[in-house]
């Protein structure tokens, strides 16, 4: 009896382990099936755990939420502004692609002179309704003088008026001063080019024999030495020859876009000292 | 004049002048452009003081040819003349009245118009350029209404009674 009560407690903790080893060595060949203990336990706590699930789930979504949320809205001021810039950059890319083209065209403007030639941005119109001019950012530090022609990419611009030392003026010729010596490029009938409203200008002193339609290329005749020979000024757009009178009424529309002029080329030849 | 209302003087020509010559055009069509030196003027000629508005008057109108045309002095007459006409009668106007300075600034284009197409017809050679002048008339004049209402419209023009 002493020896049960000595060693009492180490034989229940042996017998236990040796019970315990012999439940799972009894159970090692039936290892795919679920015995009697099993079952029972899964069948009770079957109901419960489905539900459990889902409000484990529904705390791991909450929890996420919250968390991703707290990220979300750093991420998404962080994406708008990565957004605006993406746009900015979308903006300025096609701006200087537009820009590329025109430029290019200018070049091979300037190619085709065969004088010197300096390039310049306009940065102002007349402020007046009534007059044709603009402003360019170029001026007589850069060698500009008054009364340059100046040019664009598809033709006449017109000619320079007031030169400061950082900037100048260009009188248009689509402006009622304008004057600008010009020929019809098929039949070489001879005439002024003057402007006139609506952004149009006319071909001035073309007696009424000379040859002219409607569609005819006008180019600058180079008399009078302002403008080189044989720039573009525009197209022939309405003859009308009336029953009396020396002149007939020619109407120019200019090849120069004078409503979306950026780019001009002013040619350093000739100008008043 | 106060320090203050010099320099908001200043400052007002000044926007004009950039607004006019190099903002407005890219957004809006040629007749459609606002006198603003002009409705500078009208203003000055209801409110300055005759001693410091005529000069005033003819410096704006050379400023603007400064930036128009080919004919210096053109404007600064037609503007020193105009103000003139204004300020003849303003004493007589209740010249805190927005809509009364619309009617001005409108009077104000008109004459100035007249004038310069009388100039130009007197002393330059510019054929047809009385068509273009009254082909944009209207809208000028619209335009410059639609801006002196604005103008009309802006805090400093309540409290601002001291110009000169």
């Amino acid at each position: 009896m002493d020896l049960f009560k000595k060693y009492g407690f180490i034989m229940l903790i042996g017998t236990g382990v040796f019970v315990a080893l012999i439940f799972y060595s009894l159970n090692v060949p039936r290892n795919r099936e679920a015995n009697v203990i099993e079952r029972v336990v899964m069948t009770v706590f079957s109901p419960i755990l489905k539900p459990a699930v889902r409000l484990s789930g529904f705390f791991e979504d909450a929890w996420d939420g919250y968390v991703n949320l707290v990220d979300v809205k750093r991420e998404n001021l962080k994406l708008r502004d990565e957004i605006k810039e993406l746009n900015t950059r979308l903006v300025a890319g096609n701006e200087a692609q537009k820009s590329n083209q025109r430029l290019q065209h200018l070049l091979e403007m300037k190619n085709t002179v065969k004088a010197p030639s300096l390039s310049a941005s306009v940065v102002g119109e007349d402020v007046s309704s009534w007059f044709r001019t603009v402003i360019i950012d170029r001026g007589s530090s850069s060698g500009i003088r008054d009364g340059m022609a100046v040019v664009a990419a598809d033709g006449v611009v017109g000619q320079i008026v007031k030169t400061a030392p950082t900037t100048s003026r260009v009188l248009l010729l689509t402006d009622h001063s304008s004057g600008i010596a010009a020929t019809i490029q098929r039949s070489r009938a001879r005439g002024v080019v003057k402007g006139k409203e609506g952004g149009l200008c006319s071909l001035e002193f073309t007696t009424r024999d000379e040859d002219v339609k409607v569609g005819d290329m006008v180019v600058s005749s180079g008399i009078g030495g302002l403008f080189l020979k044989g720039l573009p000024i525009g197209e022939v757009t309405m003859v009308k020859r009336g029953e009396y009178g020396i002149f007939q009424t020619v109407t120019i529309r200019p090849a120069v876009n004078i409503a979306h002029l950026e780019e001009v080329l002013v040619v350093l030849r000739g100008g008043y000292e | 004049m106060s320090r203050r209302s010099a320099l908001l003087l200043g400052s007002a020509v000044v926007f004009a002048v950039v607004f006019q010559a190099s903002v407005l055009p890219i957004h809006i069509d040629t007749p459609f452009k606002p006198d603003l030196l002009l409705i500078i003027m009208a203003y000055l000629a209801l409110r300055g003081s005759f001693e410091l508005g005529t000069p005033m008057a003819w410096l704006l109108g050379l400023l603007k040819d400064i930036f128009s045309g080919l004919y210096l002095g053109l404007n600064a007459f037609s503007f020193l003349l105009v103000f003139l006409v204004i300020k003849s009668v303003a004493d007589r106007l209740y010249a805190e009245s927005g809509f009364l300075f619309v009617v001005t600034v409108v009077v104000a284009t008109l004459i100035s118009a007249t004038v310069n197409l009388l100039l130009l017809l007197m002393f330059t050679d510019t054929p047809g350029i009385a068509y273009s002048m009254f082909a944009g008339l209207i809208p000028h004049l619209l335009v410059n209404s639609f801006a002196a209402s604005l103008v009309a419209l802006l805090p400093a023009f309540e409290r601002d009674q001291d110009v000169a």
